[in-house]
Parts: C-alpha cells; sequence; structure tokens
C-alpha cells in the first residue's frame, strides 16, 4: 500500500504517527490541542504509558458539575397533570444525563476510565428504553466506572444484580414455577461465555439460580427474597450444587472459555474487526484482570498493522471532535445533539438491543453522513481553532496534527487545500473526512 | 469456516457487518448521478422488499392454530381467543390486529410459508440474525443481498435501506448498499458544500474503511440527486408505515433500485406479549396495506414482492410473565400481486415437539430466498448461497 505522506513531515516516521494516533483515539477519545505532537516527541513507549494513565484524581473530569438524579417513585397514575409532569421529568434526566456523560469523556484528563466504561457500556448494554428511570441506568454508570479496569469477577458478580439489567432482561418476571430466561441466556450469549459455550439446559438452569431477585426500576435497588428462589440442587455448566446470582457469576467467569471471549471482545473494539487476536494474548486476562488485558493490548504489535483499522462509532468520532476544538457538549442545544446522535443510531444509555451497538461499514452510510455533517457544523461552531492559526503552508500539517491524524491521502489534502484561507472550513471539512471518520 | 456452527469469532465479525473492499473502478459523484438519473429502472423490473423484524416474533399469535387445543393449553394466558383472530381456515386465522393482511390473503396477493427457520435452530437473537442475514450456516461475513449486490454492474441504487444504519443483509464482500432515511436527504450547506464531494473521490492510499467512509460521501450526494426529490415531505404513521412510504413513493418515481430495506424492533416479548405484539403487529399490517395500495395504483403494480420475516418465533409456552421465550420456526409472509397466494410447507405440530419445547422445522428458509433469487431477482441460487440449489416458488 502506497501512503501519501508528502504533507507531514518524514520525521517522525509514519509507523510511529500511526501507531501514536491508534493508540490515543482508541483509548483515550482522541488528543486534545498539541497532544499529538508531544506525544510523537516522546516516543511510543511514552504514548503507551500515557494512554494508560488512570484511578488518579482528574482535574479535567473535576470540572464537570456532578449530576444528582431524584428517585421519581413509581409511574403516576390517573392524574393528567401529575403524570404530564413526571414524564417530563423522566425526560430532562434522561437528556442531562447523556450530556453529563459526553461532558465527562471530553474533559478527561486520563480520558482511559471513561473510555473503558463505554466499551463496558456497549457490552453489558442496558437501555433507558427499557428500563425508563435515569437513576438506575445512573447507578449501573457508576458500577461500570468503579470496576471499568478492575476484576472482571467482581464486574460480573454486581453486573447480573444490576438493577437496570434486570429490569431490561426481565428477571423481575423470572418465577420459580415459570422462569423468563433472558438474563441467564444474554449474560451467559454476550456477556461472559460467548454463544454455543453452553446448553439450553444451563441456560433453564442458570434462570432458575436468578429466581428471587426484585428490582425497585425507580432506582435500581434490588433485594433478594430467599422465598422466592430456587434452592435446590442445579446443574450447570458441568457443575452441581444450589446456585443464587453471585455463586452463578463466579461459576461461569471461572471458565476458561470466559478468557477467550473477553479477550476477543476487547481486540474486536479497540483494535480490529478483521483480524483475530494473537493467541498469546488471553493470557493476559488469565486473573480476569481487565487492566492487565488493557495493558497487554496497550503494548501489543499490532498498532503498527496496516490491517487493523477501525471506524470511529458516532459516539467515539463525536467525543474526539469536542476535545480537538475545545467544545463541550452541553454547551451545545442538547436536544438537537441527541436527536443527530440518534439518526446517526448511537446515543449512550440507549443502544439498540441488549447485543450493543453495530460496527465498521455499518456507521458509514450517506444518510449518516447527512447528520454527520450537521453535528460537525455546530461542534465547529463553538470551537477553538487556534491550532490553525499558523502560515497557510503549514496548515494542513497543523490541521493533522491537532487532530491527530496520521497522514493525510492526496484526495484529502487536494480538497482541504481549498479552504485555506478559511479556518473554520478547514476544520470542518477536515473532521468531514474519511481520515477522520475511520481510525487509519 | 471450516466448523459448521456460528461459532465466537465469526459472531464478533458479523457484529461487525463485516468487512468491504474497497469499490473496483472509482466513479465520481456526478458521473453516478448522471447515470442513474438518465437509466430509471426498466418497465416490469422484478423489486423485492424485505421487511425485517427484530427480537423474534411470535408466530403462533400471528398465524393463530386457534382451534388447536394444545395452543389454549399451553399458553392460556396469551393464547387468543376466537374472536382475536380473524380466521382463513378452520383451524388457522390473522391474528386481529392484521385485517389488510386477511383481506391481502382473501384475494390470494399472499403466500404464508409456515415453519420456517434453519437446522438445529440456535436460540440466540444474534446468532438467528445472523444466520438469516448471512443467509449462511458457517459465518460468513457478507449478507445474501450484498453477495447478490457483488454481482451487479456498481451503482449506489441497487439496493436501498430505510434508515441510517446498514442491515447485515445488505453488505457485500466488495461492496454495499445506500441508505435513505424518512427524514429526506439534506445536503450539506454552506460554502464547504463544495468541497465536501470532493473527500468522496476514491484515493489510491485508502485502506479499505477509509474508502468505503469516502463512498458514503458520494452516496449522500448521489442519492439526493436521484432521490432526495421523491421521498415524501413529512410522511404519516407509524415508523414502518413512514418507512414503506418512502419505498412506494420512490418505486413509483422508477428509481433503479433493486431491493429495498425496512425493519421495525421491539418483538422480544418476553413479558405482555399479546399488547405489545398486537400493538407492533397492527402498525405492520397497515404499513404494508397502504404500501400495497400505493403500488397496486402505479406503474409497478406488478413487480413488487414483500418479505416479512423475523431471526425466530417463540416458544409454544408461554411463561409466567404474559410472554414467550425464544423460540425456532415461525411463518414467513410473501406479498404481492405477482404471488400466488395460499399456505406453502407444513404447520408444525405443536405436540411433536424438539426436545426445548420448541416448533420442528419444517421449511429451511434458504428455499425461501432460493425462490426469491429466481423469481424476482433472476439469479442462480448457488451464485449467492453457495451449495444450495432449492427453490420454494410462490411466483
Amino acid at each position: 500500500m502506497s501512503l501519501y505522506i508528502s504533507w507531514v513531515s518524514p520525521t517522525p516516521s509514519y509507523e510511529l504517527r500511526l501507531a501514536t494516533a491508534r493508540l490515543v483515539h482508541r483509548f483515550n477519545f482522541g488528543p486534545t490541542p498539541g497532544q499529538y505532537e508531544n506525544l510523537l516527541a516522546h516516543g511510543l513507549a511514552a504514548a503507551q504509558s500515557a494512554v494508560l494513565v488512570h484511578g488518579r484524581d482528574d482535574p479535567g473530569i473535576d470540572t464537570v458539575k456532578s449530576l444528582v438524579l431524584g428517585d421519581l417513585g413509581p409511574f403516576p397514575e390517573g392524574n393528567r397533570a401529575k403524570s404530564n409532569a413526571f414524564w417530563r421529568r423522566i425526560a430532562k434526566d434522561s437528556s442531562d444525563l447523556v450530556m453529563w456523560w459526553l461532558d465527562r469523556m471530553v474533559a478527561a484528563r486520563y480520558p482511559l476510565t471513561e473510555r473503558m466504561t463505554w466499551f463496558w457500556h456497549g457490552h453489558w448494554a442496558t437501555s433507558i428504553s427499557g428500563v425508563t428511570y435515569p437513576l438506575a441506568m445512573k447507578k449501573q454508570n457508576s458500577t461500570l466506572r468503579n470496576l471499568a479496569l478492575g476484576n472482571f469477577e467482581d464486574m460480573a458478580r454486581e453486573m447480573v444484580v444490576d438493577g437496570a439489567l434486570n429490569v431490561w432482561l426481565n428477571n423481575n418476571e423470572n418465577y420459580v414455577q415459570a422462569p423468563n430466561e433472558n438474563l441467564a441466556r444474554e449474560f451467559m450469549e454476550l456477556m461472559t461465555l460467548g454463544v454455543n459455550h453452553y446448553t439450553q439446559n444451563d441456560v433453564a438452569a442458570a434462570a432458575l439460580a436468578l429466581t428471587g431477585y426484585s428490582t425497585d426500576q425507580s432506582n435500581g435497588r434490588v433485594t433478594f427474597n430467599p422465598k422466592e428462589h430456587f434452592s435446590v440442587p442445579l446443574g450447570i455448566l458441568g457443575a452441581t450444587g444450589v446456585f443464587d446470582a453471585q455463586s452463578l457469576a463466579k461459576l461461569v467467569v471461572s471458565k476458561n472459555d470466559n478468557v477467550q471471549f473477553i479477550t476477543d471482545r476487547l481486540w474486536f473494539r479497540f483494535v480490529s474487526g478483521s483480524t483475530a487476536a494473537p493467541p498469546t494474548l488471553a493470557k493476559s486476562f488469565a486473573s480476569r484482570d481487565i487492566s492487565s488485558l488493557v495493558n497487554a493490548l496497550v503494548h501489543s504489535s499490532a498498532w503498527t498493522d496496516p490491517a487493523n483499522t477501525l471506524v470511529k462509532s458516532p459516539v467515539e468520532w463525536f467525543v474526539g471532535a469536542c476535545r480537538a476544538l475545545k467544545v463541550r457538549p452541553s454547551t451545545l442545544d442538547a436536544g438537537d445533539t441527541q436527536w443527530l446522535l440518534s439518526q446517526m443510531g448511537q446515543v449512550p444509555f440507549n443502544p439498540p438491543n441488549v447485543g450493543g451497538w453495530t460496527y465498521g461499514t455499518a456507521w458509514l452510510s450517506g444518510v449518516n453522513y447527512q447528520y454527520r455533517f450537521q453535528l460537525a457544523q455546530n461542534i465547529v461552531a463553538k470551537g477553538n481553532l487556534a491550532p490553525l492559526d499558523v502560515q497557510p503552508l503549514d496548515m494542513l500539517q497543523a490541521c493533522a496534527n491537532w487532530l491527530g491524524v496520521p497522514a493525510w491521502s492526496r484526495r484529502t489534502a487536494n480538497a482541504l487545500t481549498l479552504s485555506l484561507a478559511t479556518p473554520s472550513e478547514l476544520a470542518l471539512a477536515a473532521i468531514l473526512s474519511p481520515e477522520y471518520m475511520v481510525s487509519p | 469456516m471450516i466448523n459448521c456452527e456460528f461459532d465466537r469469532r465469526s459472531f464478533l465479525k458479523w457484529t461487525g457487518a463485516s468487512i468491504v473492499a474497497a469499490m473496483t473502478a472509482p466513479l465520481s459523484f456526478e458521473s453516478l448521478a448522471r447515470a442513474a438519473t438518465t437509466t430509471p429502472l426498466p418497465a416490469k423490473t422484478p423489486i423485492l422488499v424485505l421487511v425485517t423484524l427484530y427480537g423474534g416474533n411470535d408466530g403462533l399469535n400471528t398465524v393463530v392454530p386457534f382451534t388447536d387445543p394444545v395452543y389454549k393449553s399451553v399458553r392460556s394466558n396469551i393464547a387468543l381467543s376466537s374472536n382475536q383472530v380473524l380466521p382463513f381456515s378452520g383451524s388457522l386465522g390473522f391474528n386481529a390486529a392484521m385485517p389488510s393482511m386477511r383481506e391481502l390473503f382473501a384475494r390470494r396477493k399472499v403466500a404464508i410459508v409456515q415453519g420456517v427457520s434453519y437446522p438445529n435452530p440456535n436460540l440466540s437473537h444474534f446468532t438467528s440474525m445472523a444466520i438469516w442475514q448471512t443467509a449462511s450456516l458457517t459465518g460468513a461475513t457478507s449478507g445474501w443481498i450484498g453477495r447478490w449486490l457483488d454481482q451487479q454492474p456498481h451503482s449506489p441504487f441497487n439496493a436501498i435501506g430505510v434508515g441510517s444504519t446498514l442491515p447485515p443483509a445488505f453488505v457485500g464482500d466488495k461492496t454495499v448498499a445506500s441508505m435513505v432515511d424518512v427524514s429526506g436527504v439534506q445536503l450539506p450547506w454552506g460554502p464547504v458544500a463544495t468541497v465536501l464531494p470532493r473527500l468522496g473521490d476514491a484515493s489510491p492510499s485508502d485502506a479499505t474503511l477509509e474508502a468505503a467512509a469516502a463512498t458514503s460521501i458520494t452516496d449522500l450526494f448521489a442519492t439526493a440527486k436521484r432521490v432526495g426529490a421523491h421521498i415524501p415531505k413529512s410522511p404519516s404513521g407509524s415508523y414502518i408505515a413512514q418507512q414503506l412510504s418512502v419505498v412506494s413513493a420512490l418505486i413509483n418515481a422508477d428509481v433503479p433500485t433493486r431491493v429495498w430495506e425496512v425493519n421495525l424492533s421491539s418483538f422480544d416479548t418476553h413479558t405482555g406479549e399479546v399488547g405489545d405484539q398486537n400493538a407492533l403487529l397492527g402498525e405492520v399490517d397497515a404499513a404494508i396495506g397502504a404500501f400495497m395500495t400505493s403500488i397496486s395504483a402505479g406503474r409497478r403494480a406488478n413487480d413488487v414482492t414483500v418479505m416479512v420475516y423475523s431471526e425466530f418465533g417463540r416458544r409454544v409456552g408461554s411463561n409466567a410473565s404474559d410472554g414467550t421465550d425464544h423460540g425456532t420456526s415461525a411463518p414467513v409472509f410473501l406479498i404481492g400481486n405477482r404471488v400466488k397466494g395460499g399456505l406453502y410447507g407444513e404447520q408444525p405440530s405443536l405436540k411433536h415437539l424438539d426436545e426445548n419445547g420448541n416448533l420442528r422445522v419444517t421449511t429451511d428458509f434458504r428455499s425461501v430466498y432460493g425462490g426469491l433469487l429466481h423469481d424476482v431477482l433472476a439469479t442462480p441460487v448457488g451464485d449467492v448461497i453457495p451449495s444450495w440449489h432449492k427453490a420454494l416458488s410462490v411466483h
């Protein structure tokens, strides 16, 4: 493959530019102004360490006002005025919740925790369309954030009794007399083991193990009632015993299939949809320590392989552009922003189904581009374009470095050249270029 | 893939909607739009419209065996009584939410293919939908319509989906379908509007996904030019009705498109099934009724075939939450003025179930596709579904 790189200086090497761009876009939602050049100056090892920083006070996150949501109680009945007020409040809280999380992604100085929380949200894909109450969604979001780089067994044990997930997958209607299999099946298929690594008998038995839990939907609180629980020995995945949600999660996560499944899921979302994870990668997840797996991914040799391109999902593209242009999402019109994201197919807290969001070329339709343009227009209108304040001859390279693009193709360089006179046009065209829509 | 199960890796690949190779012939959007404008779909060209019901539609409460005592006893909390059914034979009737289908069936414009699924059904939404959309049991990464697209002379109009994210069925190994949206096409405005089309040009340095990103830009400008003016300004009705009204308007405007796709979600009725499913089926029914009325009044009255399908039917016995868990086979509807209406295949027994309490499979879905490929898309079945040759013809 011939890559047209005459629009960027020959040093540092294209490989370093590519690897660094991939790391900062995929693990940190993209560079802030100046960050890409700074990382390039310090070499790959420094970039690998930089994107892994997490778990310390984040002065960026500190600038996002904390969001406190109230318990709105049961659905109001009868009284129309009361009911209207209730649904307006649900809508307001839901919108605030989305903008609050987008703000955190954009504001973070050490974005790995938010980025991993975003990954896990797609993995344990729970939608407010089924849960209704933003408070329960926020509670789940905190759980995922607290354990985003923790131990996966802890995460599975917490999530199997997460209120929002239990409502979403009908565990509130799972009774000993007539089990509802929804949570049991998706827990094994999509969240822990992968399809075909269990039998229908395992699903039926796991559903019984998950009886006796009831969720207060308005706040996501789950209570266990031993009298409603199936406390007779069950055979699940070759083990026999009396299981509850905790011991079920422990058993399932202890299976070898869990190691490869989670490793593959991270590889698929962070590295490549077309190449397979190297066979040794799963070893880093043997202890179920998520940070060890992420660390191994970041230090893998995948980053210079030209095959490992990815399409940025709409939220990843949007957050990346906001970080570069220093635009806080909450300063944009909240309704408009969420409508455009939903037209592009991705609003946080609202995945289309329990399988999570789509991937790759599915995001690349003409219709998607129509809304991408409108969102880009709104970002650029509020954006800080100072990084383009350079001599015209230097503008294309400055733009690539600003946005963390390894190289412009001749096609894109020619098109962007038409906009050199107007920085806002150049910025708009650049974030709408193929090289920025994907992570090359 | 050599294993015969849809395994984890192919599942992962499939959820990625596959990887599409770069376009072989770099075409500018102007030339594409010009070609399309000057080449309307030739008269009498058959057209296929896919209606995908996501979530697993309960076939037994859609085409209802309302006189079968087993039906009443194993799902007593959700069984429809005779006054909730529109009978079309002594033993079967449409859900009463479907009066348009009942009427079209009476006029012999609806083929009901019974007991449709694939061998050894997997109860996973995602595996099942992957199998239906790829027409492969072994983990193909391309969709069945995508493979058909790969064999056509390239045009962004060969297949069009309604919405913004591509259905996996429409992703080929070399090319993908275009999309239009019920909100209509709005081109970028302002000074940058003349720059953006250039970002859609092919570039020799593009990797596969960059090429696909560039194509999405080209497709927006091309579809705007060709179809934008024909999209109804403010389509009314449910979302599925809006989608189908866009399709009928574009078909009647001679857009050179052979395959369309619309879809509706939320058929995963684990709880409170009767109210939810009736509402959804009512929307689908009204939308199809209006679509057929619109098509029948136009020049393409005899050219259009609609297929309505879901990834699986649901468990025969209901659960205690007045819903049903995941199941297997279900009826597929084929609708059109040229369709020979009636019942096809065999209604699976409610007594002789598989080991999980599910209906047995009496028709392989690939035979239904085979009939559509042969009768509608004039393509040898094996060219799209390797090593499959059966075709259930309803034309």
